[in-house]
């Protein structure tokens, strides 16, 4: 019964330390999430550009890296994919915004469990310098997969020895932070929402943060059981997933009288690199939901907010995210199709890929229908969900082709699979946070962000975007590999150079634009337009109290929630939205 | 204390009869492979019913999941499960390496 | 804080939890769920590798078996006085309680120091995660057993810890350190556990910290939520058992 103390029963705290580096405040723990992603996001950025200058100016001498030799462009495509998928994806949506948000949406003075929220920040960020550490031991060549038997044996490679031990550290690490997390936010958003905060008035962005939460839990488990078995290969000597008879002596002829099994071959037999790539995709596809549900969320609360519509079916939207996370969880072997697994299996997890595309199609019809006829308001944000729906449509719909074994075992690896994860995984969920950024920026540091600016950051990204990503299909189709980091004197592969010069070019663009996002992301936190507290006329809670919040959220009361989370354009009503906490006796209808 | 914990609380004698019954499933369970009585998969069968058994018991009143309310039985035991359900989904590969021959 | 959604005396706040009780426990829960997936995805790594390996050894003599069922014996009979010692708990019996979680903590260390023991037994007869005498063609064995039974065992050492820590506070911190003295002494420096004592040396390093950054008197939730994760420990057992002893049984 002592445990009924209020977490905010002891007052703000004082300090430089209490209150900015070791803060148990949701809201500055969302920020610090926020801004580890952000310079996360520019080194993998960084990479990104450095890759596409090499694959077009292979000879070309390239700052700090030299001479770019075969391993040292693997290593730029893992740390680029490691980097980008669990410091960007999961880190900013969920980590980000949803500390910052999720209580405050849901009526709640701080998380379930603030001690752990910050443990699980640092922990993230430990696992960041953990894996920046690799680059200066030689980063791994395994890409973010880590596929087995490259990472299971130190001796496969540069970079593979102690780069490859602090990559697999470094997710270990981030495996016991998402955990932290995790189970904070399904705790809060179980027992911690205001009188009148149903599930069904949860505004989206919660519900997305919540299956995203669950989807954390139940899949870093199994990547941490992996993560062990790896370890295990890598330092003592298991074979879990190296099979008999390796060599990476480098010997590339078949010596007379054949390999000696004492000094050529590994000494590993009887694993199975499969049940790597098993342990791992069992995470790894519900970790791409985990980057693109929250990114849903943000989508669906925005249309609906610059629409000054309700959203279209909130339920079915709701299901539909619901069905996404669980049929998330059965078709973790369509990335498997190229690795001699069951074509049985194959055959099971084809049509349950395909089945995915029918919550997705409803979602986009939702947000369809809930632009149309609206009035709609074209503020940055806005702007950024339209692009997080155009992305996830245009990089959505090369999903059911991959999803078939028989298209996916030619197009698995060649361009098209990139520029397919890169639409909808990578871009769209990076414009979820840019969309994210631009509308809750008011509320977390009291400034409005550049409209100008906003409007051509978007313009130079989506543009920029689509002329890097859809160009990749083409290359995919006509069968240029992926991964390999010297195309330019491949016979078949000239007519594609202008192709890939055009790519690179507009890299260098988009990436050149991102400098007007953290420009203005900067500027404005000083010079920006005063924010008032409800800048965007939204209905949601976090736009009731102060700007920015204060540290309790709602300055010691707490909210009662009356109204569903978007009630736009209420006819009868005063204005034209209704906030979830006026009063019941508000018309409804 | 919250009332949940309150409705079972005077029954003492269920825990000694839900340990008695581990006990005895172990005794089962030992005996069993100690005289080798099933063929290795009836074996593993007749193992795994009798260790499920075990850990419902275990789950159900240990750990107190019975007097939990229904959403949270659920809720719980149906992810757990699914997952783990699914992971026999790899044993169609471990066998295929059986019949490919590839060691 | 959460909590508070539950108790109705500050009801009206917040809508009734979900899971109908207070977050700590539906925190541990969750985490069990999560470790239940690793345990489990370490329990299919293991069959996997047993399945598409058919020569794997079944070396586990009377010898073995009978220690492995004393031992399941050690963590059925601790989950009893837990679950006694929640009730002493929930009752406010204070001095009950914390001997209740004593014989607890006394049977998993039981099990600790017999699995030990086993282990030395095993590695003294050649197995290595890597090796096995009983069929060189088949590493996994070693590999599987040392790390599906070191997982449970650190899980065991850690549950250990923490019931102490509920226990006794800070009066836990030197009982542990002398523990990990004994440890450190009593293994010979070529013994594994020379070396896996200090996992007691870290316990009691994290334990300490929590323990002065958040100096509190544990209630009769924090038993609950402790006997939850004794339980757990003891359910991976009731599978790892059967599944790595009794089907590895000697003909």
């Amino acid at each position: 019964m002592a445990s009924t103390e209020i977490v905010h029963a002891h007052a703000a705290p004082q300090g430089f330390i209490r209150k900015y580096v070791f803060s148990l405040d949701h809201k500055v723990i969302g920020l610090q999430y926020y801004f580890l992603a952000l310079i996360a996001v520019f080194v993998g950025m960084g990479l990104s550009l450095l890759m596409r200058i090499h694959l077009i100016w292979p000879t070309a001498s390239l700052p700090i890296f030299g001479d770019i030799k075969p391993e040292t462009y693997l290593m730029f495509v893992t740390m680029h994919g490691t980097i980008m998928v669990f410091f960007v994806l999961t880190t900013a949506p969920q980590g980000g915004f949803g500390n910052y948000f999720l209580p405050i949406q849901i009526g709640a003075p701080d998380m379930a469990f603030p001690t752990l929220n910050m443990l699980s920040f640092w922990t993230t960020f430990v696992a960041f310098v953990v894996l920046i550490a690799a680059f200066f031991v030689g980063a791994p060549l395994h890409g973010w997969t880590g596929y087995a038997p490259l990472s299971a044996v130190p001796s496969s490679g540069p970079g593979e020895g102690l780069g490859a031990d602090l990559w697999i550290t470094s997710i270990a690490l981030f495996c016991a932070a998402s955990l932290m997390g995790a189970l904070n936010f399904i705790t809060t958003t179980l027992d911690m929402r205001a009188k009148g905060m149903s599930m069904m008035r949860m505004p989206l962005t919660c519900w997305a943060w919540f299956i995203t939460a669950i989807l954390g839990l139940l899949a870093f488990g199994v990547l941490a059981a992996g993560g062990i078995l790896l370890l295990m290969d890598r330092n003592l000597g298991t074979s879990f997933f190296v099979p008999g008879g390796l060599n990476f002596t480098g010997q590339t002829s078949f010596p007379p009288g054949g390999f000696s099994p004492s000094t050529d071959l590994v000494k590993h037999n009887g694993g199975s690199p499969l049940l790597w790539q098993h342990l791992f995709w069992f995470f790894g596809h519900p970790e791409v939901y985990i980057a693109i549900v929250p990114g849903m969320g943000v989508a669906s609360q925005l249309l609906s907010t610059f629409s000054r519509k309700p959203i279209f079916g909130y339920r079915a939207m709701v299901y539909a995210m619901l069905a996404i996370g669980i049929l998330g969880f059965v078709v973790w072997g369509h990335h498997m199709f190229m690795s001699g697994m069951s074509p049985y299996s194959a055959f099971a997890f084809s049509i349950m890929t395909m089945a995915i595309g029918v919550p997705s199609a409803i979602k986009t019809f939702n947000w369809i229908g809930t632009i149309y006829k609206g009035r709609v308001r074209f503020h940055t944000p806005m702007l950024f969900a339209i692009g997080f729906v155009s992305l996830f449509v245009s990089g959505g719909l090369s999903g059911p082709f991959l999803a078939q074994p028989v298209l996916d075992i030619p197009l698995h690896d060649t361009a098209y699979v990139p520029g397919h994860f890169h639409l909808i995984m990578g871009v769209a969920a990076i414009f979820g946070i840019f969309a994210a950024t631009y509308y809750w920026f008011p509320k977390m540091f009291g400034h409005m962000m550049n409209e100008t600016l906003g409007r051509w950051h978007f313009f130079i990204t989506l543009v920029g975007t689509y002329s890097i990503f859809m160009p990749m299909h083409y290359l995919g189709m006509a069968g240029q590999p992926r991964r390999y980091s010297q195309l330019t004197e491949v016979a078949y592969l000239h007519p594609l150079i202008p192709l890939n010069r055009f790519m690179t070019y507009a890299a260098i663009v988009t990436i050149a634009g991102q400098f007007i996002f953290l420009f203005n992301l900067f500027w404005s936190m000083a010079k920006g337009r005063k924010a008032a507290d409800n800048p965007w006329e939204a209905t949601t809670l976090e736009w009731t109290t102060a700007t920015p919040p204060p540290h309790d959220n709602f300055g010691g009361r707490t909210p009662v929630v009356n109204h569903g989370p978007y009630e736009y354009s209420v006819p009868g009503a005063p204005r034209d939205y209704v906030m979830q906490n006026d009063p019941a006796t508000a018309p409804v209808h | 204390m919250h009332t949940v914990a309150a409705t079972h609380d005077e029954s003492k004698a269920q825990y000694f009869w839900v340990w008695g019954a581990l006990l005895v499933l172990t005794g089962v369970e030992v005996f069993l492979a100690y005289e080798q009585f099933f063929q290795p998969v009836r074996m593993l069968e007749v193992l795994m019913v009798l260790s499920v058994i075990k850990a419902a018991l275990i789950i159900a009143y240990f750990m107190h999941l019975m007097f939990e309310v229904p959403f949270m039985r659920f809720m719980l035991m149906a992810a757990i499960v699914a997952c783990l359900c699914l992971m026999c989904i790899f044993f169609a590969d471990a066998m295929r390496i059986l019949s490919l021959g590839v060691k | 804080m959460a909590d508070a959604a539950v108790h109705h005396d500050i009801a009206g706040v917040y809508e009734p939890s979900l899971f109908g009780t207070y977050s700590k426990k539906i925190g541990m829960w969750l985490f069990l769920a999560s470790d239940s997936l690793t345990f489990g995805a370490l329990l299919f790594a293991y069959s996997y590798g047993r399945v598409s390996n058919p020569s794997w050894p079944t070396p586990f003599g009377k010898e073995s078996i009978i220690n492995a069922t004393i031992m399941t014996a050690c963590l059925l009979s601790s989950s009893l006085t837990m679950v006694l010692g929640v009730l002493a708990a929930h009752r406010g019996d204070k001095i009950r309680t914390r001997n209740w979680l004593f014989a607890t903590m006394f049977f998993g260390a039981a099990f600790v120091l017999l699995h030990g023991m086993e282990w030395s037994k095993l590695i003294h007869e050649g197995m290595t995660p890597f090796t096995n005498p009983w069929a060189p063609s088949v590493p996994q064995f070693g590999g599987t057993f040392f790390t599906l039974t070191g997982m449970h065992m650190l899980h065991v050492t850690i549950g250990v810890i923490y019931l102490g820590v509920v226990a006794l506070r800070k009066k836990f911190l030197p009982v542990l350190l002398l523990l990990w003295l004994i440890g450190w002494l009593a293994t010979p420096a070529s013994n594994v556990f020379h070396l896996g004592v200090h996992v007691l040396l870290i316990g009691a390093v994290v334990a300490a910290m929590v323990l002065f950054l958040h100096p509190k008197d544990y209630d009769s939730h924090d038993v609950e939520v402790s006997g939850l994760y004794w339980h757990f420990v003891d359910l991976v057992w009731m599978f790892i058992f059967p599944l790595v002893y009794l089907m590895s049984t000697r003909v």
